[in-house]
């Protein structure tokens, strides 16, 4: 038990620092490590942790938890988390502190000035991604027109009013809910 | 200290500071419902449109950084975001906030995956939210880039960035190892030039 703790740690934390980008960077690595050089699981459980990861809500490094809960139960799930998230957390709390304390200088300016652009580039790249995946194998003409006017309207509630990202999604939630009851 | 945060000015240069309870209410609430890969525009949504807690320049740096450095970007963001607003506390609770309902809503579907996966409507149900999601991640690109010093350089960058990435789907990393640097240095030539 307390070796398959380890393990997972051992997995984790360095992918923890490989991880640019987020998860999508690392999901293969830990498909590697998990399935085929430490055999914690099969292909198939990995195949289903990772749709499990991708519907959940949060970053999609999660599969980590679910990893460690099949691999080591409760605190297998805790253990994998810490692996996954500390050692680039403190990273970012060493860089992030240093940057809101430092003076501004002309040279802090372009990067702030530089940094922008390509985050509002990936924003929309972003956006693209998910509009993509969601509509990539929908054959139903409706539910495709159905996404793009949900995709305009709350747009259009999130640009011009003050209303929480947590209400509009429970309420898309409800009303796609009733949609495929009444409709489907 | 919920009051205490209302009542800071609006737009303060520095941004407004409120208090890590604060912080950790806000992030609790993103971290329970920002699915289907839209958490930058929930905490864009919860820190600068709802709290006022910074600017959207303020902000897009952050995210910026969040997104340049290894690890989760929305727990870099979190992270980034908390101490901005709240110091260390507030750190470690937008990170605790970003993570523990997260954490436990997939435990749960972990559990009933078997039973729900199944099911036509979770899937339609997970549609609707992931368009909700981009919804809310175009009008935070929208309102980012209204606030962009409007240069030549702003433009190209974000939108050679867009194509190579969101249109010909270029691999993301190499594409910003090139695109950062050159960035930070025509900004650099900018700022010389206007000095």
């Amino acid at each position: 038990m307390e070796n398959k703790l380890l393990g997972l740690f051992i997995v984790f934390a360095p992918l923890s620092l490989l991880s640019f980008g987020g998860g999508q960077a690392i999901v293969a690595d830990i498909q590697y490590q998990t399935v085929s050089v430490h055999g914690y699981l099969t292909n198939a459980q990995f195949a289903d942790l990772f749709a499990v990861s991708r519907a959940a809500p949060g970053p999609s490094t999660l599969i980590a938890a679910l990893i460690g809960y099949q691999v080591a139960g409760f605190w297998g799930a805790i253990v994998a988390c810490l692996g996954i998230y500390v050692p680039s957390s403190l990273l970012v709390y060493g860089i992030a502190s240093w940057w809101q304390k430092h003076k501004t200088s002309p040279l802090k300016i372009a990067v702030e000035r530089g940094l922008a652009p390509v985050a509002v580039g990936l924003i929309f790249a972003g956006a693209l991604a998910v509009v993509r995946a969601a509509l990539a194998n929908e054959p139903n003409n409706i539910i495709v027109a159905l996404e793009l006017v949900t995709l305009a309207i709350c747009c259009s509630i999130f640009y011009f009013s003050k209303i929480g990202s947590y209400t509009v999604v429970f309420a898309t939630a409800g009303i796609f809910f009733l949609i495929h009851l009444l409709a489907f | 200290m919920a009051q205490e945060a209302e009542e800071r000015p609006i737009d303060r240069p520095d941004g407004a500071r409120g208090s890590a309870f604060d912080v950790l209410m806000s992030f609790l609430k993103i971290g329970g419902s920002a699915f289907g890969g839209s958490t930058q525009a929930m905490v864009f949504r919860e820190v600068v449109d709802r709290r006022q807690w910074m600017n959207e320049e303020q902000f897009i740096v952050g995210q910026a950084i969040a997104q340049v450095l290894p690890g989760a970007n929305p727990v870099n963001l979190a992270l980034y975001m908390g101490l901005k607003v709240a110091g260390g506390l507030g750190a470690a609770a937008a990170v605790f906030g970003m993570v523990i309902p997260a954490f436990c809503i997939i435990m749960a579907m972990g559990f009933a995956y078997q039973e729900f996966s199944s099911l036509p409507v979770t899937s339609f149900v997970l549609h609707g939210v992931a368009a909700a999601g981009v919804g809310a991640t175009v009008s935070q690109g929208l309102k980012t880039t209204r606030k962009l010093p409007k240069r030549a350089s702003t433009f190209i960058v974000g939108a050679a960035v867009f194509i190579t990435i969101g249109l010909l789907r270029w691999p993301m990393i190499p594409v910003v190892l090139v695109a950062v640097p050159l960035s930070i240095l025509w900004a650099y030539v900018e700022e010389r030039r206007a000095a």
